[in-house]
């Protein structure tokens, strides 16, 4: 609550008049809003089309339907290719997750503390794929404005794979336009591209490129026909749901 | 032949100016050359399995693997898994590193009633540091198949940790970077690098340390033989010129036509300077001993004399080299050959053309005329050559019966000779290399790749069965005991999908496998994206030849029987291409010498217009290859990629000095028509250039003896061993024949 009326003060406070200038901002209220850009609705329901691009420019695309409630419970539903239509992921607080693939009819439970994996042939890690808010992960520093963006510098609070991450904040509507992972020798090893579009009230991440520096493989997620706040419950995000 | 040798004389300033300008653009060629010590880039494109092997390096990666062990007293310790995890890091942080996997950061898959639980096996971010998490530790990885032996030994003293390193990149390099690193951090234990990366990279460090060492010896070795035999400044200057040039033309048109220098190329400088200052020293013994007033008729007589002997000689050493190119299996002995040849005929250019206009455009005459006088008093004429001589005409049975014993012999010890194709045993028994080869054999299963490639539908339930089918089939030998394929691991999730340990009947449940799988680290390595063909990797701890050929015969039967239209296996990795390869070493020195011999026969006696002085000239060098051979076997020298060429190069080189003894012995024989004068005048003059030849090629191929790769010391001795037969059998066995031939037909002519 405190937190919201803080944020609330402050856009209060630069849609008055710019009052301070943006380097003033402090980096954790930057990133704040950013939580809140990208987690704001109360749930979201829509299609989600991965493209899993090689070196060489090969192709490949697995499409899902995703439904989301807060920021911790998720599911997946493979409906292309045909070989892996039906499988699903249900993902729960706790690093607990449950795999259903249909040609076996029953569930697994899967609990991954091994973060650094991909999911799914994807280039993105469990650990990227994670929706716990960055503000939480990670512990920024304001780096420098540019002409749009904020430039930060966040460093994992808990173990983790990266060092740091640096991300461009889009100046006036605070989502993450760029983000670059590095690892523990500073090398970039993975670098982000956000693309944003506002549907109703909220900003949605219509598609995040995702690129393995070092494999030279790159992940595009696209999303669509996406709808927030329909009143998705808990019930919505059990076992007994992952089998239908 | 007498206005070539005078037109030489005529353009002595124009062959110099293109010998100097030549010189100059081909030695500004040699900073281009690269050093290829990657011994599988020379399988050869046209065998099935060498090819196979080749194409699965590339397109599952299994050639970009290294491995580091580290052994210590015991690996459950909290500081050694600190240091498997700084080298793990070290690993990671290094360009041009796919994978690593170790101790500190593998995977853990358990599968339980509940479900799977994938972890790691040791949490990296927070290392055990106390022992009785370690202890339960051990007691956990002893129990499962994956881990023990393959990542921790038997023993629990030594760890592996494996890398892969990505396509395209410089593998040597990043090897070297590696090593480095890890060894600055100067880790209490004991440290062993392997894998072919690894290798390769000290190959390459040994095969630079050889050419920075051995080439300058041999140099200076080469020149003080000579310095001592001619007396003269000349003597010891113009055949080291004319072997240095051969060195760099032939390095440069290398360079220029795009060959790397290899393990065995690298002995080309050795071999030019040895045999390439050979025609230079023919060329000015002749000009010594032709006195006479004018000295550039002096020059062209000597000329007359000496081109048709050194043509033959150069000629007939090319076809030895020449020979390596119609019977190897390695493309880098058939390079070696090819570019020998050329260093030959080089040098003999040089010797026929440089030499002469270099003598006479700086008046470089001999001070000091030797007289016969003074030649008769020297040492070598008057100790070994007039009682050598003498011996032989008292006693040419005696000569040839002697020599007869002792090949038979030889011959004996032919029947014992082996082959060794396995590249640890390339280098010295205490290089680090072969040492952590050794331990890598004893404590994880050695690290001779196995590969059983599947062309079919991955996703197949008949194919990954039999997949498993044949990974059990390999660990029935002794010398296989880990097998990883991509239907083990479906076999896995299936166990952890609670369906057991096997792989499902049905190919929808496959394929929501895979889906599992899909994006691992391992995937690549062991199935292609298409899903349309796969792998088996395995590793074969035995570098025995026996060994290895057993398990592929094995092998291929199991494949006969159960190949199928479905799928398509095929055998590959270390063992099979060195079965293959040790074969072919043993069918490329047949075919080599077999080429060798009727060349050298044919040519010497088309030179000297009569087949029975082809054939009397070969029987010295024949003579030196049974000898070689005998050796070989009594000493256990085995045959190998360095070995395989000796005989053909003894052959080639030995011929020479058959040919010098019988042109000189014609020469002499027209000049004064007794045959038994000619034998002697030919034993004092050419008997000389022999000795001194024999003695100072030897000593160039007795330096590969500090040479760091033990097939280069070996075919350093056994050429010397060679050099001394065929020379000493040119000067013995050679004369008595003749000898014997000569008296046959004096007492036919009385009879007739």
């Amino acid at each position: 609550m405190k937190t919201t009326f803080k944020t609330l003060a402050l856009a209060l406070l630069i849609g008055a008049g710019n009052v301070f200038s943006a380097n003033a901002q402090d980096a954790t209220s930057i990133l704040k809003k950013m939580d809140d850009v990208m987690y704001s609705s109360k749930d979201m329901t829509g299609k989600n089309k991965i493209i899993l691009i090689d070196k060489n420019g090969k192709q490949e695309s697995r499409e899902a339907t995703m439904q989301q409630k807060g920021t911790d419970k998720r599911m997946f539903r493979f409906t292309s290719p045909a070989s892996q239509a039906g499988i699903a992921v249900l993902s729960l607080p706790n690093d607990l997750m449950y795999l259903y693939l249909p040609a076996f009819g029953k569930e697994r439970r899967i609990a991954t503390s091994a973060k650094n994996q991909n999911f799914a042939g994807t280039d993105f890690s469990y650990d990227d794929m994670e929706s716990v808010l960055f503000s939480v992960k990670y512990t920024p520093k304001f780096v420098k404005t540019e002409a749009n963006a904020f430039i930060l510098e966040l460093k994992p609070n808990a173990s983790s794979d990266y060092s740091k991450v640096i991300v461009n904040i889009n100046k006036e509507n605070y989502y993450p336009e760029v983000m670059q992972y590095f690892d523990k020798a500073g090398n970039k090893v993975k670098e982000a591209k956000y693309t944003f579009k506002k549907i109703g009230k909220y900003w949605n991440a219509e598609e995040v490129e995702m690129t393995d520096l070092k494999k030279n493989h790159k992940t595009k997620m696209q999303m669509s026909d996406v709808k927030y706040d329909s009143g998705l419950t808990d019930d919505d995000f059990t076992v007994r749901k992952l089998k239908q | 032949m007498n206005r070539i040798a005078e037109n030489i004389v005529k353009f002595k300033w124009l062959i110099i100016i293109i010998v100097l300008s030549l010189t100059i653009f081909l030695g500004f060629q040699i900073s281009n050359l690269r050093i290829n010590a990657d011994i599988i880039s020379s399988l050869p494109d046209d065998e099935p399995v060498a090819k196979l092997y080749k194409d699965i390096g590339t397109e599952f990666g299994g050639n970009d693997m290294g491995l580091i062990v580290l052994e210590t007293k015991d690996v459950f310790k909290p500081e050694v898994i600190i240091h498997i995890k700084q080298i793990t890091d070290s690993i990671r942080y290094t360009q041009g590193v796919s994978t690593v996997t170790s101790l500190t950061n593998i995977l853990d898959v358990k599968s339980s009633e509940d479900g799977i639980e994938i972890g790691k096996l040791i949490d990296e971010n927070n290392l055990p540091d106390n022992q009785m998490v370690l202890d339960s530790l051990k007691k956990y990885i002893f129990s499962k198949e994956m881990y023990k032996g393959s990542i921790v030994s038997e023993d629990a003293t030594s760890t592996a940790i494996l890398f892969t390193l990505l396509p395209d990149g410089d593998n040597q390099a990043i090897a070297k970077e590696i090593k480095d690193k890890i060894v600055k951090m100067n880790l209490p234990g004991t440290l062993y690098f392997g894998g072919l990366p690894m290798m390769m990279n000290d190959f390459n460090d040994l095969i630079i340390s050889d050419m920075v060492w051995l080439v300058p010896i041999v140099f200076i070795v080469i020149m003080l033989i000579l310095l001592a035999s001619f007396k003269s400044f000349r003597g010891a200057f113009l055949p080291l010129l004319t072997a240095a040039l051969s060195v760099v033309w032939t390095l440069g048109i290398m360079s220029f036509a795009g060959y790397d220098l290899t393990i065995i190329s690298n002995i080309i400088p050795v071999i030019l300077l040895a045999v390439g200052s050979a025609y230079t020293i023919h060329v000015l013994n002749s000009i010594n001993h032709i006195v006479l007033q004018d000295r550039k008729q002096a020059l062209i007589n000597a000329l007359t004399y000496i081109t048709i002997p050194i043509i033959l000689a150069a000629l007939t050493t090319a076809i030895g080299f020449i020979s390596f190119v119609f019977g190897s299996y390695l493309t880098m002995i058939r390079d070696f050959g090819i570019f020998t040849a050329v260093g030959t005929l080089i040098a003999l250019l040089l010797s026929l053309f440089f030499v002469p206009a270099l003598i006479s455009a700086l008046s470089m005459y001999n001070k000091k005329e030797t007289t016969d006088k003074e030649e008769k008093n020297a040492f070598l004429t008057q100790k070994i050559l007039m009682p050598l001589a003498k011996t032989l005409f008292k006693h040419p049975k005696y000569t040839i019966s002697v020599w007869t014993i002792f090949l038979l012999l030889c011959i004996i010890g032919i029947f014992q000779i082996k082959t060794s194709v396995n590249l640890t045993d390339y280098f010295k028994k205490d290089n680090p290399t072969r040492v952590a080869e050794d331990v890598m054999q004893k404590k994880f299963g050695g690290s001779l790749p196995v590969f059983v490639a599947f062309k079919g539908d991955m996703q197949s339930p008949e194919v990954l069965q039999m997949m498993i089918k044949t990974e059990h089939f390999m660990k029935e030998d002794p010398n296989i005991t880990i097998t990883q394929s991509v239907a083990g691991l479906i076999e896995e999730m299936n166990d952890a999908m609670g369906e057991g340990k096997k792989i499902p009947d049905d190919k929808a449940k496959i394929e929501q496998l895979w889906f599992l799988l899909d994006g691992q680290d391992m995937m690549p390595q062991l199935a292609n994206d298409d899903l349309t063909k796969g792998i088996i990797q395995s590793k074969f701890a035995s570098a025995d030849n026996k060994d290895m050929e057993a398990f592929a015969d094995k092998m291929n039967g199991f494949i006969i029987e159960n190949q199928n239209e479905n799928y398509h296996i095929e055998l590959t990795g270390m063992p099979s291409v060195y079965v293959k390869l040790s074969n072919s070493l043993i069918n490329s020195q047949y075919s080599s010498l077999l080429i060798a011999i009727i060349m050298v026969v044919l040519i010497v006696g088309l030179i000297l217009r009569s087949a029975s002085k082809g054939i009397i000239a070969a029987i010295p060098v024949i003579a030196t290859i049974i000898i070689l051979f005998g050796f070989m076997g009594i000493t256990g020298i085995s045959l190998d990629i360095a070995t395989v060429l000796v005989a053909s190069i003894a052959l080639g080189i030995g011929i020479d000095y058959s040919i010098h003894v019988i042109t000189g012995f014609n020469y002499y024989l027209k000049e004064n028509g007794d045959a038994e004068k000619s034998i002697e005048q030919v034993i004092l003059r050419s008997g000389k250039s022999v000795v001194i030849n024999v003695v100072s090629v030897s000593a160039g191929f007795l330096i590969l003896l500090f040479s760091q790769l033990v097939p280069l010391q070996n075919f350093g001795l056994l050429v010397a061993i060679s050099m001394f037969g065929s020379g000493f059998g040119a000067l013995t066995l050679l004369p008595a024949i003749l000898i014997l031939v000569n008296r046959k037909r004096k007492i036919t002519a009385k009879n007739h």
